[in-house]
């Protein structure tokens, strides 16, 4: 049903994809595994229209298409359940369902076709909601369904799935497969993309391993255990971009939270951040890992739980209040939360520090211009001046002026959303160095990442997140990639190691 | 998205000059817009010697006075990803509290002016209280204002106005003063104040900040919401001005002073580079722009054109600036 | 202007918002039903207070006078419920107006062909702003309000001053009744009931409302987005033209600057009946009882002696009232309307 042919795609001179040969027949389950930025969400949107590919062929159904578009793809039997959403917010259930494709009675819609089909499609999904509610009424979970139900509507022969059950119970997750189940039966096409390993060994025919943009295997899932598609996703030679961890020594607490909460995304999370050291924060997408670092640093008011800084108690909720106490947060969308896009490097960089720079209340722009350089130099950026806009910086040497920004207020804490997300080899390089020099001088980095390699190679402990909670504290010699991703991706109380494991010099956090 | 070549950075760094047009490409349009500025006087002047006799000139810049104080204003609301239809409703209800005074002696100057900026600063924060704490839009929150104000000054004038300004007024507006209309001594006060304010000021360098990227803004601790504040304050302060400088210049009160100004600022405001999602604008862009509309509608009058022509012209300029900003910004 | 963090899974309750239940369930909170109750509560204070307030004759007038009103208003929804807005509005109308009766010039004959000329240069007109919109990605405030200035300049070039005729049995038209309802009201609720239906049973209807909802779900849903904001702004020159025609009829010459200040009063009516500014919620029969509460109030407030001007005032109120009371308070998603 679907043929990739030396499928590549870069953006700018940045390859994300390169040499896909992948194909899915009708009537198979075909399961695409791989870390976070191996490529997938780029895979999908190509065969789904919204990205062209930079090279390779594409064929559905045997015809090859050149100009896809997400409404030609659809015409031509394609249907991708997204992990953004693709329900408009103010329309009903009903409508949403059937966006594109109501049925009509004389030129009139046929509300109560749309309305039966719902009610059948909501029995069959075990949605609970009406089919005229309104789709910002669901919750997420709900939401999920109907892109789901969407599928079935459109009764594409060939469904890319999208992490699916990220927010599902597990009744509903269950109550999927079983529809994905009748749906391979009725000889649709299913891409099956997802990190939950139990479901992917229950319900998928072939599984194909996609690492750093390429296809490492495919193969049946017959002969495959689970370790070996961990092994097939994460094994790499861990090169040595990552400095020696032993010239960190820990020191003194300086940051410790207790019972940090904000219902649903987060459960209460303890942790104590100590000077000098680097903390690695990882987990899946949807693990609530960004919602701890918002309510640790202030971007968000948990709803219950404390932070001390200190010992001494930090005002929840005010970003203000947070950076005068010496904590310093770097957004995962730095294009979205960070950067001042229309702005020169100079004016990113001297952001957060403006009083400094006017003494007697008024900017000079000397003091600016030297901060500015002195941004440059200790972290390499790449500009001709410090007056480059910085949308025209490629994302390693933005990256970099947002550090340069946050390193200005000479921070204590200094919490790293996906600090090496979109940047270049180089650049991380770079980037990593600078983070040891940091710890050894007393800084204490906690580090999202969803880079196994990186928390792997930087972090002195490991946090792991799963559903909202922190499963597990890795030290030591435990910090492993197999390790993180057990925690990281095994079902709670699906059996298997937890925190409790006594595996090598696994500790667990205390409060 | 281009990466930038590698410089060794031990070398002279480029110095940022007036040449150095790929890190300043809002350089680049402000000299290309001050050049056609200087094309239309330039084209004005060979239809017609005279007008660049002095007496002429200052009439163009007493003409032009208001709308450069309403675009300045308007700039610094369009910087915070907002808009301030009410600033033509404050200029005329300005105007109308002026002669409400009903005095002749130029002593009470000063009190005028100083009351009509402080209603300017009461219409501005109350804008801002609407916009930042209520969450409405800025459009629709500034209209409300607008009719309310509108429907004050009528009632209070009864759709008459009347009482008598102090002669003091009128020299505001065309009183001479070193060559120049004080008005335009005026306009470059609050034009350098503005300049100052958004380039050298902690405050208008958080503003600027703030409405490129609120979100980032807030996320390091700046002050968003008494940044947005200040912006619709200071442009109520601006639009009161206006009006003081308006009253003077007509003499007698209309209760629609200044109508269409707000409009107007926004055109200019466009043309001047300042960019309606946010973030970017600037003084010399915006009151070139209110110059160049003026200049077209001087040169549409000489020209013999009729006044609705200039309409039409301005609106042609106005969709082209836009769509060369908004086509330049996405490349 | 902070951002609020949201619970996902919790849906914000309030009082007042725009009902989340579709159109045919109305329940005591929908603000429709509000607007309904005030223009009841209306009628029964002005029965008690004024006099001839209450009469067929008199309300009828309302009726016949809030009809350009409420043309213009209807097609100023449409374009908002897409997420955009419209500022030529009052233009178009002026030269719709300038158009219709400089070339009919009193001959009966030419009347209907150029109104349904006029109304289709109204549509054209919108598919320039749409396409301005849809392609060089302005924003619909900055276009439209350059459109304006164009067409109130061209109408102004066309007649400088009030001219042209129509034939008499226009103007009959307009202040004819029908069983004691002006047949301009009959016109008028046909229209918004027309439009409603078409918004809300019919593909190309709801596709306004997805557009402006969220364009890019729409856009991923294979919605025409393009095509849905085209469709929109057209039905809104359109009916500017036609109300523009329709206040020539009435006054029986072509006015080039009828339409001014209609831009921001046919917006008024649009917010007053819970349609929100940023697109994809809410309806035609808001702005209809808007439109009709107006000038109700309107009616009443001249009959008890209050100045136009304290009218004005009482305007604006109800204006940030309405807003203050439908607004999510959460950040507004777009930089202007």
């Amino acid at each position: 049903m679907l043929a990739l042919s030396g499928i590549g795609k870069s953006f700018g001179d940045v390859a994300v994809l390169e040499g896909i040969e992948l194909d899915v027949r009708a009537g198979e389950v075909h399961a695409l595994m791989g870390e976070n930025g191996a490529g997938k969400s780029t895979l999908i949107k190509i065969v789904g229209g919204i990205h062209p590919p930079s090279r390779g062929t594409l064929r559905l159904g045997g015809r090859e298409h050149t100009r896809l578009d997400p409404r030609s793809a659809q015409a031509a039997g394609v249907f991708i359940v997204h992990q953004e959403f693709s329900t408009v917010p103010d329309l009903t259930v009903a409508e949403n369902l059937h966006m594109g494709i109501e049925p009509r009675r004389a030129g009139l819609l046929d509300w109560a076709a749309m309305r039966r089909r719902t009610r059948e499609l909501a029995q069959q999904l075990g949605f609970t909601a009406d089919p005229d509610d309104r789709v910002c009424d669901l919750s997420i979970a709900q939401r999920q369904l109907l892109e789901i139900g969407k599928a079935l509507v459109h009764r594409a022969s060939l469904v890319v799935f999208d992490e699916p059950t990220a927010a599902l119970t597990q009744e509903s997750a269950a109550q999927l497969l079983v529809r994905i189940a009748e749906l391979r039966a009725a000889g649709v096409a299913i891409v099956y993309v997802s990190h939950r390993m139990e479901e992917v060994f229950r319900i998928a025919d072939r599984i194909s391993v996609l690492k750093d943009g390429r296809i490492v295997a495919t193969r049946p899932t017959a002969q495959l255990t689970e370790s070996d598609v961990v092994r097939m996703m994460v094994g790499r030679e861990v090169s040595n971009i990552f400095p020696a961890k032993s010239a960190r020594r820990a020191g003194a607490c300086v940051l410790r939270a207790e019972g940090v909460h904000l219902p649903p995304r987060l459960e209460p999370c303890s942790l104590a951040l100590h000077a000098g050291e680097i903390v690695g924060v990882a987990g899946m997408a949807g693990s609530g890992r960004t919602t701890l670092a918002h309510c640790l640093f202030g971007a968000l008011a948990p709803q219950g739980g404390t932070i001390t800084v200190d010992g001494a108690p930090l005002p929840p909720g005010r970003p203000a209040a947070s950076m005068d106490r010496g904590l310093c947060y770097l957004t995962e969308d730095r294009r979205v939360a960070g950067l001042f896009l229309r702005h020169s490097v100079q004016r990113n960089a001297t952001a957060a520090t403006l009083a400094r720079h006017a003494p007697r209340g008024l900017l000079q722009p000397a003091s600016e211009r030297q901060a500015a350089r002195s941004v440059i130099d200790t972290l390499r950026v790449r500009a001709r001046n410090e007056h480059i806009r910085v949308i025209d910086l490629s994302g390693g040497n933005q990256q970099k002026v947002l550090l340069g920004r946050l390193l200005e207020r000479q921070p204590r804490v200094l919490i790293l959303d996906e600090p090496t997300r979109g940047v270049d080899v180089g650049a991380k390089a770079e980037i990593y160095r600078l983070m040891d020099e940091l710890a050894q001088r007393g800084t204490a980095i906690l580090m999202i990442s969803s880079e196994l390699i990186e928390v792997v190679g930087m972090s002195d402990r490991v946090l792991v997140m799963r559903e909202g909670a922190i499963v597990a504290t890795l030290a030591g010699q435990a910090i492993s990639e197999h390790e993180i991703m057990e925690h990281a991706a095994r079902e709670r109380g699906g059996g298997g190691s937890d925190a409790a494991s006594p595996r090598g010099e696994a500790l667990q956090e205390v409060a | 998205m281009s990466a930038s070549t590698t410089t060794s950075n031990a070398a002279a760094p480029g110095t940022p000059g007036w040449r150095d047009w790929q890190s300043h490409p809002e350089r680049l349009e402000l000299v290309l817009l001050a050049a056609f500025v200087a094309l239309l006087v330039l084209a004005a002047a060979l239809l017609q010697p005279a007008f660049l006799a002095p007496g002429n000139l200052r009439d163009v810049l007493v003409q032009a006075a208001p709308l450069c104080l309403v675009v300045l204003g308007q700039t610094l609301v369009i910087i915070v990803r907002g808009l301030d239809l009410s600033m033509a409703s404050v200029c005329a209800s300005v105007a109308v509290m002026a002669t409400a005074f009903n005095t002749t002696s130029d002593r009470m100057v000063p009190v005028i002016v100083c009351a009509g900026l402080a209603l300017g600063a009461a219409v501005g924060a109350f804008n801002a209280w609407l916009v930042v704490r209520r969450g409405i839009s800025p459009f629709l929150a500034t209209l409300a204002v607008m009719i309310v104000l509108q429907g004050a000054r009528f009632a209070y004038t009864g759709g008459a106005p009347s009482g008598t300004l102090p002669e003091g007024m009128a020299a505001l507006s065309s009183g001479v003063v070193a060559g120049l209309p004080v008005s335009t001594w005026i306009v470059l006060l609050a034009a350098g104040g503005c300049a100052l304010f958004l380039t050298r000021s902690v405050a208008g360098r958080e503003t600027l900040l703030v409405g490129s990227n609120p979100e980032a803004a807030r996320l390091i601790g700046l002050p968003v919401a008494r940044r947005i504040a200040l912006a619709y304050v200071l442009s109520g302060m601006l639009a009161a001005a206006a009006g003081l400088v308006l009253v003077g210049y007509v003499g007698i009160v209309d209760n629609w002073t200044g109508k269409g100004l707000e409009l107007d600022a926004i055109a200019a405001a466009v043309l001047g580079g300042a960019a309606l999602s946010g973030g970017k604008g600037s003084v010399a862009g915006s009151i070139l722009g209110a110059l160049l509309l003026v200049m077209v509608f001087n040169i549409m009058v000489m020209l013999g054109l009729p006044v609705e022509a200039q309409m039409v012209v301005q609106g042609v300029v106005i969709i082209a600036a836009a769509a060369t900003y908004a086509v330049r910004q996405s490349r | 202007m902070t951002p609020v963090a949201t619970n996902p899974a919790q849906p914000v309750a309030r009082a007042w918002r725009p009902s989340s239940r579709v159109p045919w369930r109305l329940s005591w909170r929908d603000a429709r039903v509000v607007l309904a109750v005030l223009i009841v509560a209306l009628l029964a204070a002005g029965a008690a207070l004024a006099e001839r307030f209450a009469t067929a004759q008199n309300l009828g007038n309302v009726l016949e006078q809030s009809t350009t009103l409420g043309i213009v208003a209807l097609g100023q929804t449409i374009v908002v419920l897409a997420g955009g807005i419209d500022l030529s509005v009052g233009a178009m109308m002026s030269l719709a107006g300038v158009l219709f009766a400089g070339h009919v010039q009193g001959d009966a004959a030419r009347f209907w062909p150029l109104l349904a000329a006029v109304v289709a240069l109204g549509a054209a007109m919108g598919a320039v702003n749409a396409a301005l919109v849809n392609r060089l990605r302005i924003s619909p405030l900055i276009v439209t309000l350059g459109m304006a200035s164009v067409l109130q300049g061209t109408a102004l070039l066309l007649m400088p001053t009030p001219g042209g005729s129509l034939p008499e049995f226009a103007t009959t038209l307009t202040y004819a009744s029908v069983l004691g309802v002006p047949t301009s009201a009959l016109l008028l609720v046909l229209l918004f009931a027309l439009v409603g239906l078409w918004l809300h049973h019919t593909r190309s209807g709801r596709r306004v409302y997805a557009v402006g909802s969220d364009e890019h779900a729409a856009r991923l849903s294979g919605v025409d987005v393009f095509r849905g904001r085209s469709v929109a702004f057209m039905l809104c020159g359109a009916l500017a033209a036609l109300a523009g025609t329709y206040l020539a009829a009435r006054t029986g010459v072509g006015d080039p600057r009828a339409g001014t200040g209609f831009e921001l009063s046919s917006i008024v009516p649009v917010v007053i009946g819970a349609t929100l500014l940023r697109g994809g919620r809410g309806g035609v029969l808001g702005t209809l009882l808007g439109v009709w509460l107006l000038s109700l109030l309107s009616n009443l407030l001249n009959f008890l002696g209050v100045s136009s001007h304290v009218q004005w005032i009482v305007q604006g109120v109800i204006v940030l009232v309405a807003v203050m009371l439908v607004s999510t308070g959460r950040v507004v998603r777009r930089a202007a309307p």
